[in-house]
């Protein structure tokens, strides 16, 4: 698993991903560790084929112990299927996760995370020395839908908004923004469904401030790029399949 | 070896609540026959007079079988419940074993040691309790064959009653006949899921 840093300050971001043993026909994700001096928070853990090489990547930053929280952006199982082997790995944790997901989320396993229900207009999760925003990103494309935003890093984790899918070990970030367009084209006119809760979203990422907008598949986008990304999303005809 | 455990206790825990659905299901066909048997039994009058009894105590059976059946249903979902767990406690202690090597050298890789013992402690708890279950079990579907075969006996005593009963004779013997073939199906049942569960014992 290829670990890197993409914020070093009072704490830190580090993206986790590229994992040269992924089965191939397991999608690629990208996952994200946000780490203070004592709690560290996982987001988007990953599938259970990811659990023992992201655990292990993980363990270089923090003991089990202090991985205190898990994020779900929604409820896929590329997103969240090793739930259970975190459950029985973690002694003192908690899943935040939308509500709305709850019933379906327990279906993977979660006896002893506690499971913090996300409401559908957000909320933050803290981390003692620091506080992160739960954004609403609802039918992007799960009907109940969430992304981080980190006002201090200025990180937006958009889920499987800005997701490329492409050849494994591509690098990290875009490089190539016009080129990058293709990979991205048809993951979101096929998986995004509504035009209108595209627009809604666009509408309020607008006012973030955003250094680094990091989706779970593909390669992130930082600086301009990130507002180019938002320019060809809102014009990109979504819901494709009907 | 593990992994294959928990595969053949899913497959036995399975094939147990199958069997018991399907004794459940002659169990009240044998309480129709004895409702059926009643009437039956009411129009002949004196002629069935020694029948009436017995078509009592052929019901009394059947519901005794469907209140076992539903004690065992019992046992039998939570060993069901006791194998799913088994299965992911056995899952993750594999995963976590994996974790160890790929963190060969990792800062914080004793940090797993605690929970990967844990794990394995309540794996071996839930397989206790399991094994435990299993031979709870296996009394009580001895339980199940006692009204059984009481319905054999019964049966038999049942057509020696019906050749006395005039024209009423071949619905009485019909009913007779009916309960000694449901009585059977049941113990065949029975036996299926004692041999099931001895499959596990055995591999144990
Ligand atoms: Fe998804
Ligand atoms: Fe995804």
């Amino acid at each position: 698993m290829r670990m890197t840093k993409i914020y070093e300050g009072a704490y830190q971001w580090i993206m986790l991903g590229r994992d040269e043993h992924k089965p191939e026909k397991i999608i690629d994700t990208n996952q994200y560790m946000v780490r203070t001096a004592n709690r560290c928070l996982l987001i988007d853990p990953g599938g259970i084929e990811l659990f023992a090489p992201m655990l292990a990547a993980v363990l270089h930053h923090a003991p089990v112990e202090e991985i205190t929280d898990l994020f779900a952006s929604h409820q896929d199982p590329d997103i969240i299927s090793s739930l259970g082997l975190w459950d029985q790995a973690l002694p003192n944790a908690k899943l935040h996760a939308s509500a709305l997901w709850e019933g379906f989320l327990r279906h993977f396993g979660c006896e002893t995370i506690e499971y913090v229900p996300i409401p559908d207009h957000g909320g933050v999760i803290n981390l003692g020395s620091t506080e992160l925003q739960i954004v609403p990103a609802h039918y992007l494309h799960a009907s109940a839908n969430f992304h981080i935003y980190d006002p201090h890093a200025k990180i937006l984790m958009s889920g499987d908004v800005g997701a490329a899918l492409e050849a494994p070990g591509m690098p990290v970030f875009v490089e190539n923004f016009d080129m990058h367009v293709e990979k991205m084209r048809y993951f979101h006119q096929r998986w995004m469904p509504s035009n209108q809760a595209k627009r809604a979203w666009i509408d309020r990422v607008r006012k973030l401030d955003i250094d680094i907008l990091a989706p779970q598949h593909g390669r992130m986008f930082k600086g301009d790029d990130v507002k180019r990304f938002l320019d060809w999303f809102e014009a990109l005809q979504v819901g494709i399949a009907v | 070896m593990q992994v294959n455990q928990t595969k053949s206790q899913f497959v036995a825990v399975a094939s147990i609540a199958a069997e018991l659905s399907a004794v459940m299901e002659v169990a009240k066909e044998i309480s129709l026959a004895a409702a059926n048997a009643k009437a039956i039994a009411f129009r002949a009058g004196e002629k069935a007079k020694g029948f009436q009894p017995i078509t009592d105590f052929i019901n009394e059976l059947a519901k005794d079988t469907i209140e076992l059946v539903n004690n065992i249903n019992e046992y039998a979902f939570h060993l069901y419940r006791l194998t799913v767990n088994e299965q992911r406690m056995t899952e993750a202690c594999r995963r976590f074993e994996k974790v160890g090597q790929l963190a060969v050298g990792a800062r914080y890789a004793d940090s797993l040691n605690a929970p990967l013992q844990q794990v394995r402690q309540r794996n071996q708890v839930c397989h206790r309790e399991f094994i435990i279950q299993v031979s709870e079990l296996l009394i009580k579907l001895a339980d199940v064959m006692h009204p059984a075969r009481a319905a054999r006996v019964i049966a038999a005593n049942s057509r020696i009653e019906a050749s006395q009963a005039g024209e009423y004779l071949q619905s009485l013997q019909a009913v007779a006949e009916s309960v000694d073939n449901a009585a059977q199906i049941i113990n065949d049942k029975v036996h299926k899921c004692r041999s099931a569960l001895t499959i596990i014992n055995v591999a144990e």
